[in-house]
């Protein structure tokens, strides 16, 4: 058997992977893809060559890398294959495997998620350093432990200084709606979805998923509660791949059913025009659209301006995919960067608020404001943060 | 009984005598006075001349000359220092903690039967006890340790001690000799000396790094970034954005979508520490930040900092360090 | 040509080091050990010769437990031999002592290289690689950049990383010992699958011979350095500033 057909028996292993047999050659895929225009080999012609028994040619190109994890390709395809959860990562599983072309930065990350449970390199027994500024009570679940609700709270809502705020917000939130939760403090590790799954390092999500589910044994809860929807993906639907499913839901979803509480809670306006970004993750992959624009609408003040690419058409901030930590390589070989063009967009609409629901959206929009000369014009917010600010739990916009 | 000897080996490179060696100097005139020993430098060398005007706080400097001494080989080296220390027998011998000192250490300390103290930063004589300071961990801890017989070779970090310490108005007894012993048949031989290419640099090797953020808000102002880099014997580097904006090469990045160092200083204009560029130079020996928002993550790994506008100040900082260098 | 490796394995400075009762020493339950970052780059140089020359590299992992796993990477790297080197937490971080230890092994061994880390976090001896050879009376050469094959039998040239970013080119006679500083390339990944995979069929020779019974460095003190929090901020203006920043340059010998 060749390597092109040995490539194809494992593809076709995983859930929904021998739909590429079906694949029509329409380019549809290639068509939507937000960087098909700098890809020598769209998934339409990965398909192709896979079929020519060319795999080596996929592995000479770039075009592997270029993939942002938007799942425009998989929603729009007419057969149906799942285009970026699955054959890209496991192209991507292939060159890993060969250490062969693949960029530094990813390899750090992952050598970093690996040993300290965070693609940092903070070590795990600071994850929960956060809750000494919280200001609010934020119960650590240790073995044994229960909660009504587990938050999973994830790397960059723990770690990462600019999305602090916004972890703090929710903790408040959470606070005054008298939630019962808690959460796994170093314990947690990443969840795996945003570096592995999608980048093709099943090793390493599985070294994650079999600490992860076993400390989540440990303790018992209803729900888990998710800030990041890659975390939401990873927890719903690649867990239950791997046999433990769980009640996930994102922190919009949850929220959304409280939203007659909330309600009664409000102390302030916020006037501002909000235009809304769907992140791919909680939009398009798990089609949550209406959740995060109902607790928009519950802000006194807050006018909703939807962007053109909006809901299952919105455009990919540009970092899902491991891109994350490829900006500089993605750069190189695109044009204007996804997080720019987005924010562009969103300043179109007259808002002056962008408001996400994803983590990785923070550092990437503000960053993108600053280099397209948008800053004072526009701001990004998180949602959670813009409740909290409603609700008089934190200081001011 | 004759007093006590501390011994210096001084290091050099193409005829130059290296800063370390006058710190060693420094450090080694402190014990000797405070213990009444003698303090001999002993230099190894193919060619004395560079060396026999120099005002070195020792006693006595002594070289030995030999066409194979000219570059370091530590092979050659490390066969006259074990003569020679053997027949010194001195209390101490300091060595720099450098691509010199590092290669010998190990080496001597065998063929002496002698202790050796690394990533020294303080070396204190107590009676018979010698006291030495060290870094441990990459200088996440220190150690002080002790010891109380036998000879020590100790390995001096630069940055511990004042050059000026090590010289004095007057110059020292020299006493030129040959190698003791044959340098023939060695089985390491140094063929040749690279200098760095003028062209791209490897970031991750570069003893010094001025860092250019998004403050830096054009290729103009990367000029006197440069300008400081060349002064201080390192090279521009930048973080993503400015990369991205052409103002340096992909080359130049340090970040996490970029190259990750650990150089000894590391100056960061209009950083403003985000996580994504800490990531990549946070373990930098020293790093000076300067940044007009006095909120700057960056201030929270910098050793020091400055919120005045490095446009107006990076020109003045290359003034006063040309001044400072010009003394030499 | 073979090749040997020495992996170290050493406190992750990445985690608090908590210093024991004792005040001299590291609080063993508290430690989490990592590869010796330098040692990762002698492996990698060993790998490279071996994908150039078809070097034999055989891994020698010193430590406890941990050490049988860098093992199992270093295998799935591409090492063709694993031997594992048991070293209790006492006897860690003195090189005369390891060197005295693996001398015999390393010797009966027959290796053309020995390649080492120049440097680990925990050591404060000075260098392995010297101590080793002058051990095992074969030449040293430390602070390495490249290591490669020599047009004459029985050499190497090596590249060695001098002040200024000057490198000085050196023909060494095998059998040799070289400190490495930075392999020709970084560390190659290996995925987890290939290390998992590695561990499951892993076999190892282990050195049994008791660890030699010396004294080391004598210490008496380990503390944290003082530190401010966060940076000291320079007052005054450009000229002010400017001189404050040059003469601590100057002070720490950087000018």
């Amino acid at each position: 058997m060749n390597v092109t057909q040995a490539f194809l028996s494992r593809l076709e292993k995983l859930p929904d992977g021998q739909k590429v047999r079906d694949c029509i050659q329409c380019g549809m895929c290639a068509g939507v893809c937000p960087h098909g225009y700098a890809m020598d080999y769209t998934p339409r012609r990965m398909i192709a060559a896979l079929r020519a028994g060319r795999l080596d040619d996929l592995f000479r190109s770039d075009s592997i890398w270029l993939c942002v994890a938007c799942f425009n390709c998989s929603y729009r395809c007419p057969s149906g294959i799942p285009l970026a959860e699955r054959l890209i990562p496991s192209l991507r599983e292939e060159l890993l495997s060969t250490g062969v072309g693949v960029p530094k930065e990813l390899q750090t990350a992952f050598e970093r998620t690996a040993r300290y449970g965070n693609p940092f390199g903070e070590s795990p027994k600071k994850r929960d350093a956060w809750i000494k500024e919280a200001g609010v009570k934020v119960r650590v679940l240790k073995e044994g432990d229960s909660a009504d609700v587990l938050w999973h709270v994830g790397c960059f809502p723990s770690y990462n200084k600019a999305n602090l705020k916004d972890t703090i917000a929710l903790a408040k939130l959470l606070n005054v709606l008298d939630v019962d939760f808690g959460i796994m403090g170093s314990d947690e590790w990443c969840a795996g979805d945003l570096r592995c799954t999608a980048v093709g390092e099943e090793g390493l999500f599985n070294l994650l998923y079999e600490h992860n589910s076993l400390q989540l044994a440990g303790r018992s809860f209803n729900e888990v509660l998710v800030g990041d929807p890659h975390a939401y993906n990873a927890l719903s639907r690649e867990y239950a791949r791997m046999g433990t499913a769980y009640r996930v839901s994102h922190y919009t979803q949850f929220l959304e059913k409280r939203i007659p509480e909330l309600s009664k809670l409000l102390k302030k306006k916020i006037d501002a025009k909000v235009t809304y970004h769907d992140s791919c993750c909680l939009g398009r992959k798990n089609e949550i659209y209406e959740a995060p624009r109902s607790l928009l609408e519950t802000i006194p003040g807050v006018k909703i301006l939807e962007m053109p690419r909006n809901k299952e058409n919105a455009l990919c901030c540009g970092g899902g995919g491991g891109a994350m930590w490829l900006d500089s390589f993605i750069w190189e070989r695109t044009r204007v960067p996804l997080s720019i063009q987005r924010v562009q967009e969103a300043a179109r609409t007259g808002a002056d608020i962008l408001a996400v629901s994803c983590p990785l959206e923070i550092p990437r929009f503000e960053d993108a404001i600053k280099s397209s000369g948008l800053e004072g014009r526009l701001r990004v917010r998180e949602i959670s943060h813009m409740l909290a600010d409603a609700l008089g739990l934190v200081g001011g916009v | 009984m004759s007093p006590d000897t501390i011994v210096v080996i001084a290091e050099h490179l193409k005829g130059e005598l290296s800063d370390i060696t006058l710190e060693m100097l420094a450090c080694g005139r402190e014990l000797a006075n405070a213990s009444g020993s003698e303090l001999i430098c002993m230099v190894l060398t193919d060619d004395p001349l560079p060396f026999k005007a120099l005002p070195f706080a020792s006693d006595k400097t002594i070289i030995v000359k030999n066409p194979v001494l000219g570059t370091f080989n530590p092979e050659a080296y490390c066969k006259v220092l074990s003569h020679m220390l053997r027949e010194m027998s001195p209390r101490i011998a300091l060595m720099g903690s450098t691509s010199v000192g590092m290669d010998l250490a190990g080496m001597l300390s065998v063929t002496l039967g002698a202790t050796v103290v690394g990533n020294c930063t303080r070396i204190q004589i107590e009676g018979r006890k010698l006291l030495v300071t060290s870094k441990l961990y990459g200088g996440k801890l220190t150690a002080r340790s002790e010891v109380d017989q036998g000879m020590v070779l100790c390995l001096l970090m630069t940055g511990s001690y004042s050059k000026e310490g090590g010289m004095k108005n007057e110059i020292s007894q020299i006493d030129i000799r040959d190698s003791p012993l044959s340098l023939d048949g060695l089985r390491t031989q140094f063929r040749e000396l690279v200098e760095p290419e003028e062209g791209d640099v490897d970031l991750t090797k570069v003893p010094v790094l001025v860092g250019a953020g998004r403050g830096v808000q054009g290729a103009d102002n990367v000029r006197v970034l440069e300008e400081l880099a060349g002064l201080l014997g390192g090279a521009v580097c930048a973080t993503r954005p400015v990369v991205d904006q052409g103002w340096l090469p992909r080359t130049r990045q340090v970040g996490r979508s970029g190259v990750i160092v650990k150089p000894r200083l590391y100056l960061a204009f209009g950083i403003s520490g985000a996580p994504e560029h800490v990531e990549g130079m946070k373990d930098s020996e020293f790093i000076v930040a300067v940044n007009t928002d006095s909120g700057a993550p960056i201030f929270e790994v910098a050793h020091y900092g400055s919120t005045l506008d490095l446009q107006d100040l990076a020109p003045v900082l290359a003034e006063k360090i040309k001044e400072l260098k010009g003394g030499k | 040509m073979k090749v040997a490796v020495i992996i170290r394995q050493v406190p992750d400075v990445v985690e608090e080091l908590v210093i024991a009762e004792d005040g001299r020493s590291l609080s063993e339950d508290d430690v989490m050990y990592i590869t010796n970052e330098l040692d990762d780059h002698a492996l990698e140089q060993a790998l490279i010769l071996k994908g150039r020359h078809g070097a034999h590299v055989a891994a020698y992992g010193i430590g406890g437990s941990e050490a049988r796993d860098a093992l199992a990477t270093s295998v799935a790297k591409g090492a063709d031999e694993a031997v594992y080197v048991p070293l209790e937490f006492k006897d860690r971080g003195d090189n005369h002592k390891l060197a005295m230890h693996l001398a015999a092994p390393l010797r009966d061994g027959g290796f053309d290289l020995i390649l080492s880390g120049m440097q680990a976090v925990d050591e404060l001896d000075g260098g392995l690689g010297g101590i080793l050879a002058s051990r095992l009376s074969i030449p040293y050469v430390g602070g390495l950049l490249g290591v490669d094959m020599a047009t004459g039998a029985g050499k190497v040239t090596v590249k060695k990383a001098f002040a200024g970013g000057r490198i000085g080119i050196m023909d060494v006679a095998s059998p040799a010992v070289l400190g490495i500083q930075s392999s020709e390339q970084p560390p190659r990944y290996v995925p987890v699958n290939k290390v998992m995979q590695a561990k499951k069929t892993l076999q190892v020779k282990e050195i049994r011979t008791s660890v030699p019974d010396v004294v080391g460095l004598c210490i008496t003190q380990l503390q944290k350095p003082e530190t401010g929090a966060g940076a000291k901020m320079l007052e005054g203006d450009e000229d002010n500033v400017a001189s404050s920043i040059a003469n601590l340059l100057k002070e720490r010998g950087l000018l």
